[in-house]
């Protein structure tokens, strides 16, 4: 269990330090049916049933600097990984795949072989041994479409990194209470819904801005 | 007409939680089978079935129960998208899935902005009126917006538009049904800007109602629109026509997704293979007409994958135009940062206002036709997206620019999308679905007339969001809405559908939706792709009336 980090690098500072959405859980603003898919996300995190241990090593490393979380202990973490691993094993897809692309699960599995293939290529070890500079050095590269390693000639980097990739780590961070928390995210308000819409207007369910 | 020893009872879900009884029409040689429940289908079933045809409305998705099965949350709502596999690619590839492609009963009415634009008797006659563009089929439509526009008026009314009581663009037009929405802080943002730049803007008619109107309610402004709409204020097909329609007495079918039209020996269609989730094989429903209202992706394949000796092209193609002329809408967002909150998650994402200052030929700007500038309102995860795909963000500074989500606010163009032969759906070589049948293969690129339109848009959109007090102007590339594919005309030549979506090879052969534009309008195409639909509805019962079915 790693423990948080400090330093200047490692903060998130929230306006809304006291704003806990999930406090909202008996109120107007939640439904059953909101209640009920909230509770599955928090609850039940799936087990990893697609990708090898190994994968899982690496997958997390990169995962963590698309979307750092050194201000949260291991067990605090919004889990990523596991719903990665779950759209695979389930493979279920999103509706389009850019033709560059292999089908998704080949996709993922050598975008992390690549990954490692780059790490190797400019330190001589695995990407997830290597400090967070050099690894956001490796992703950069990824990013822009020019990564070192025989994996990325039959797979655009660039493709997968910026229409694959970091998409899906949002589409589950931001998906969290915990991540709604720290931007003012609302969410859901079913059947309440909101009465002070315009700009400046906070309704007392609101986010209540704290601080800076 | 009714055969009582053959009809079985079905129940649906009704709009407020209770089932409704329907007819079962699986065993009939109906009069219509429609394939697809959205825009198009949706209303064609339900004013076909008030005309006394018997309709079976074939859905690949599920008949949704508004009070159970939508969730106010972005992630959740997955399953209103059509995530089947499609392959894109050409040189600006789309974006399909929860960008513009519905799945279930109602289709993408179930999670679009409701932004109900008419498009102007211009749109109808851009070939005579801008002259021929190299590169591009530009073309007159074989319609009128004198032909559509009692239908305009008939969807407005059926939809309950809410609008403003004066509408500056476009042919001058009665009031709305209701009253206009209140203006939420992006809308604020957006007028205060054009009225300091002198850009007229006006309030925005949507699909969403401003006061009760018989069983639903009006908006409470959760803004969760694009996700489904857990109140009923919004006026999707699902509660609005399919309710018409299975009142009337037409069964709509869920989970079954059409792989085949089938013919007869005289080349008139006769009916559709589909599979039902679930079930093992193919089922018939047979059928004296067919529409197919699948939108401009499904709809091609289907008619593609519909191949026989006599028709080794697919059906209706004689002309080899089937998945041709594929068009999108450029769709670039643009963002600023503001001092104020904002809170870019409350109301519907239209916000409110609405400028179509730019939707015409403007002189000495180097292109043709225009845009509109329209509010949007992404919720947390959409706007991470736009980061992503707009500024390269990831890492720290991603999450760190997330913290000011609040402080957002952002403005979008429609615009008009020249059709260019090249840009097309077919089947892909290679990849099949589960059933084993060929997947759509979506190939698109923007047209240098395109280009020119989007980067002006861009520029007017941040001349706007400056003059409103914003900083940090940013934009991320985006397209919206599909159509084309099977454009609609005169001759057999040039065209797959007449003016009143019958097919030139196969006369008991319909398509009704946005894949029969043949252009693409300037303005959002869902009451333009309704209106059709509701005249191509009145058009069958009078050929009908005449013996010309």
């Amino acid at each position: 269990m790693s423990a948080p980090q400090s330093g200047e690098e490692n903060r998130f500072p929230t306006r809304y330090p006291h704003f806990n959405v999930l406090d909202k859980w008996a109120t107007p603003d939640w439904d059953d049916q909101t209640r009920e898919a909230i509770r599955q996300r928090l609850e039940n995190v799936p087990p990893i049933r697609f990708l090898t241990p190994a994968e899982v090593t690496t997958l997390e490393a990169i995962v963590e600097r698309i979307l750092p979380q050194p201000d949260r202990s291991a067990g605090a973490k919004i889990p990523i990984v596991p719903w990665i691993d779950k759209k695979l094993f389930d493979d279920a897809r999103d509706g389009y795949r850019q033709d560059v692309l292999p089908p998704q699960r080949q996709s993922w599995r050598s975008a992390i072989a690549g990954v490692d293939e780059t790490a190797q290529v400019f330190f001589g070890a695995p990407f997830h041994e290597l400090d967070a500079p050099s690894q956001d050095m490796i992703l950069k590269r990824v990013a822009q479409g020019d990564p070192p390693g025989e994996i990325w000639r039959r797979l655009p980097s660039h493709v997968f990194f910026s229409k694959v990739l970091a998409i899906e780590v949002v589409k589950i961070y931001y998906a969290h209470p915990a991540a709604w928390n720290e931007i003012g995210y609302h969410g859901p308000s079913s059947p309440r819904g909101y009465s002070r819409i315009w700009d400046g207007g906070v309704d007392s369910w609101d986010a209540q801005v704290e601080g800076p | 007409m009714a055969r009582p020893d053959t009809d079985r009872t079905l129940t649906a879900p009704g709009i407020h939680g209770e089932r409704v009884s329907m007819r079962d029409r699986s065993r009939e040689d109906v009069d219509f089978c429609i394939v697809g429940a959205g825009a198009g289908g949706g209303v064609l079933g339900a004013k076909l079935a008030e005309a006394g045809f018997s309709v079976a409305i074939l859905e690949a998705g599920e008949h949704w129960d508004p009070t159970k099965d939508f969730v106010s949350d972005e992630r959740a709502a997955s399953k209103l998208f059509w995530t089947d596999e499609r392959i894109t690619g050409g040189e600006h590839p789309v974006e399909l899935g929860s960008n513009n492609s519905g799945r279930g009963v109602g289709g993408s009415t179930v999670h679009y902005s409701m932004v109900a634009l008419r498009a102007h008797p211009e749109d109808f006659r851009r070939r005579s009126l801008d002259g021929a563009v190299p590169g591009t089929g530009l073309t007159d439509w074989p319609l009128t917006f004198d032909d559509l526009e009692p239908y305009y008026d008939e969807v407005e009314e059926a939809l309950q538009i809410a609008g403003p009581t004066w509408y500056p663009w476009g042919r001058r037009r009665q009031r709305y049904p209701q009253r206009e929405h209140q203006l939420n802080a992006c809308a604020n943002i957006m007028v205060r800007g054009c009225m300091r730049l002198g850009i007229p803007v006006a309030p925005c008619p949507i699909a969403t109602l401003s006061a009760p109107h018989v069983d639903r309610p009006p908006c409470v402004y959760r803004g969760l629109c694009n996700y489904g709409c857990t109140t009923n204020a919004k006026s999707s097909t699902l509660v609005t026509y399919i309710p018409r329609a299975i009142q009337a007495g037409a069964e709509v079918r869920p989970l079954s997704m059409a792989a085949q039209i089938t013919h007869d020996a005289h080349g008139r269609v006769d009916g559709v293979l589909y599979f039902k989730q679930g079930q093992e094989g193919l089922h018939r429903q047979r059928a004296k007409h067919v529409v197919v209202a699948g939108y401009a992706v499904e709809m091609p394949r289907l008619l593609l994958n519909s191949v026989s000796p006599r028709f080794p092209n697919g059906l209706a193609n004689s002309s080899g135009l089937v998945g041709k002329f594929f068009m999108v809408q450029p769709s670039h967002q643009v963002y600023a940062k503001f001092p104020d909150r904002i809170n870019q998650y409350k109301a519907p994402p239209p916000g409110g206002a609405i400028s179509e200052h730019f939707n015409r030929t403007m002189p000495d700007v180097g292109f043709i036709c225009g845009y509109v500038i329209e509010v949007i309102g992404p919720h947390a995860v959409e706007f991470a997206e736009r980061l992503i795909g707009g500024r390269g963000l990831w890492g720290a500074a991603l999450r760190r620019e997330m913290l000011d989500y609040n402080y957002f606010s952002g403005l979008a163009m429609v615009g008009e999308c020249m059709p260019q032969r090249t840009n097309e759906v077919k089947l892909h070589a290679t990849e099949r679905d589960r059933h084993g049948l060929p997947v759509a293969h979506v190939l698109f690129g923007y047209h240098e007339n395109d280009r020119r339109l989007m980067a002006h848009a861009r520029g007017k959109i941040e001349d706007i969001l400056k003059a409103a007090g914003g900083s940090d102007v940013w934009d991320a590339p985006r397209t919206a809405h599909l159509m084309g594919t099977c454009r609609m005309g005169v001759s057999p030549d040039d065209s797959i559908v007449n003016a009143d979506c019958r097919s030139h090879d196969i006369p008991n052969l319909f398509i009704c939706d946005g894949s029969v534009f043949p252009t693409s309008t300037g303005v959002n195409p869902s009451i333009t792709i309704q209106a059709i639909a509701a005249r191509t509805a009145d058009r069958i019962r009078d050929m009908a009336r005449r013996g010309e079915l």
